[in-house]
């Protein structure tokens, strides 16, 4: 008799396939039929979490823009403009000069004439009218000095005063506190901004919590059919892990979507005004705060049901 | 027909006791719920657990599905130590271990052929689902409800949904079986097809512990009887020697 060949399906092959249906089905599936079906104990839970994310979104740019000013503010207050007489000998100016350029603690010196000086003015908004109002012009020469590190400001500021190259009545530029009001208001903001995030974080868990607290009470019977017919405590748990998970990241989509949508809209609308008062604000910088807000909803959705799985599901 | 359902080796698999209870209390707060208790049971045995109502009988029955811990004493389970059993391996009892219960606990949502199926696939989670709907439909034939594996439970008879219950309970061939009241809510005539149906399965190898208050079942079937009263095993009576059931008329 001639041998026939039987082709047989390689039988590990049908029990992964048989394993992977079996996890996709009580787990995602179950998960994504279940939060349909408590779509209304879960709805607070998602406009909660989309409002902290949004929030949130929305304060991480405006922190990262901050943060970008008080860089630029940092750099422009360690510039510090030596203002010089009218009648300056050029002798003391350059003598003054040398010594700057000399000290360890200055990265450059720069000389600016009057006439660069009015040039300047003329496209900064107020200043043309001064200089139209005046005969001559008001400006005056200046020594442009980088200075290293912003502590180091205030004593070159009082090595400057006293060259006779130096006009007596507004020798430079330097305000005494003017940078340390700067980070004082910016640290202010961040402390309110992450207290309002902690309020509206605990928020948002708290509600995401309860409801799947609802969530385990309304499926209490089928809870305790599963564990008695012997499923596995992640089979048990996990679907309400995958509900937390999907509100979170439907949540965070939703904030994300909008956070980039208006930032979008705002380098759109006025792109030089826009850059100054969000400085670092780009399309990529709205793109990864979009990213990073579904993935905190991702994060916050399922934590919070492990935290609530973990307090009202006994095993 | 349950041959096909039943570990045919399963008298001869166990050189031990399928239930064992070492000394066992169980307290809740300052209450007494089980009180020094021992016994155990054999591969293949059916007994009977009587008393009046807060004797101890679920509290017994959750000490062996490891729904409850005791406060003294061991509880093995085919071995298994369910004492001192972590809640991560919970699972790995229940399913050596089949349940009834008095009111069913079918999903509602699921056909009958799903309910038992669902017993065999959240154990073991390698059991495809062809495989799965024909040892579930193998199961529910044998329990004598072949022809209905795609009705919902609230479409089948108080009878008919403990039939399926039992079914799930034994699919997947444990070596255990308890039943807690399965008589409970049914009429005298259906009780009696469960009860064959408990003798059936345990004549096949399955011990099998029944909590009930029906003494009719319990007299006439000369089976073991274990009494419980106020936490404490009074009367443990061998199989064919019923005797008069004293605890009767305190409940």
């Amino acid at each position: 008799m001639a041998g026939i060949i039987l082709k047989a399906r390689f039988p590990r092959r049908h029990v992964v396939e048989a394993v992977v249906r079996n996890v996709f089905r009580y787990l995602f599936q179950g998960a994504a039929r279940n939060w349909g079906r408590n779509f209304s104990s879960t709805a607070p839970a998602l406009s909660s979490m989309t409002l902290l994310l949004f929030l949130s979104g929305l304060i991480g740019l405006t922190g990262f823009a901050l943060y970008n000013l008080e860089g630029i503010e940092s750099g422009q207050a360690s510039m510090l403009h030596v203002y010089l007489r009218d009648n300056a000998d050029s002798s003391d100016v350059f003598a003054l000069r040398q010594r700057l350029a000399i000290d360890p603690r200055v990265i450059s010196v720069n000389y600016t004439s009057k006439d660069q000086a009015l040039q300047h003015a003329q496209s900064v908004p107020g200043l043309p009218q001064l200089a139209a109002a005046s005969d001559s012009n008001p400006f005056p020469a200046s020594l442009d000095v980088q200075v290293k590190s912003i502590n180091d400001v205030a004593a070159i500021d009082a090595i400057v005063r006293i060259s006779p190259a130096v006009d007596p009545v507004y020798p430079t530029s330097y305000d005494r506190g003017a940078y340390q009001r700067i980070q004082s208001v910016l640290l202010g903001v961040a402390v309110a901004g992450i207290a309002f995030l902690g309020l509206l974080g605990f928020v948002a868990v708290t509600v995401t919590i309860n409801s799947i607290r609802a969530a385990i009470h309304s499926r209490r019977d089928e809870v305790a059919i599963l564990q008695l017919v012997g499923a596995p405590r992640w089979m048990v748990r996990g679907p309400f892990i995958v509900e937390g998970a999907i509100t979170g990241s439907l949540a965070g989509a939703a904030a994300g979507l909008v956070t980039f949508g208006l930032a979008m809209a705002g380098i759109a609308e006025g792109s030089a005004s826009f850059s100054q008062f969000a400085p670092g604000v780009t399309v990529t910088a709205a793109a990864a705060a979009a990213l990073i807000v579904f993935a905190a909803g991702l994060g916050l959705g399922s934590g919070s049901s492990l935290l609530s799985v973990r307090k009202h599901l006994e095993s | 027909m349950l041959s096909r359902l039943l570990r045919p080796d399963a008298r001869e698999a166990h050189g031990r006791p399928i239930v064992e209870f070492n000394g066992v209390t169980r307290a809740y707060g300052s209450r007494l719920a089980l009180d020094e208790v021992d016994f155990s049971l054999e591969p293949g045995e059916l007994a009977f657990l009587v008393g009046p109502s807060g004797a101890g009988k679920t509290t017994l029955l959750k000490l062996i599905n490891r729904e409850l811990r005791p406060t003294q004493g061991e509880v093995w389970i085919d071995g298994i130590a369910a004492h001192e059993l972590k809640a991560s391996r919970v699972a790995d009892l229940r399913r050596r271990v089949g349940v009834v219960f008095q009111d069913y606990k079918l999903l509602p949502r699921l056909t009958a052929r799903e309910n038992v199926a669902l017993a065999l696939q959240v154990g073991d989670l390698r059991v495809s689902d062809q495989e799965a709907n024909e040892r579930a439909l193998d199961a529910l034939d044998a329990v004598g409800l072949g022809d209905r594996g795609d009705s919902l439970p609230h479409q089948l008879s108080g009878g008919q949904q403990q039939r399926v219950a039992v079914a799930r309970a034994v699919v997947r061939k444990p070596p255990l079986l308890i039943a807690d009241e399965p008589t409970g809510n049914l009429d005298m005539e259906t009780a009696w097809g469960i009860t064959d149906l408990l003798e059936d399965i345990a004549a096949f190898g399955i011990t099998v512990l029944v909590a009930t208050h029906n003494i009719e079942i319990v007299t006439r079937l000369q089976r073991r009887v274990l009494t419980l009263v106020e936490g404490r095993l009074v009367r443990d009576q061998p199989a064919g020697q019923t005797g008069r059931m004293a605890w009767l008329a305190s409940s």
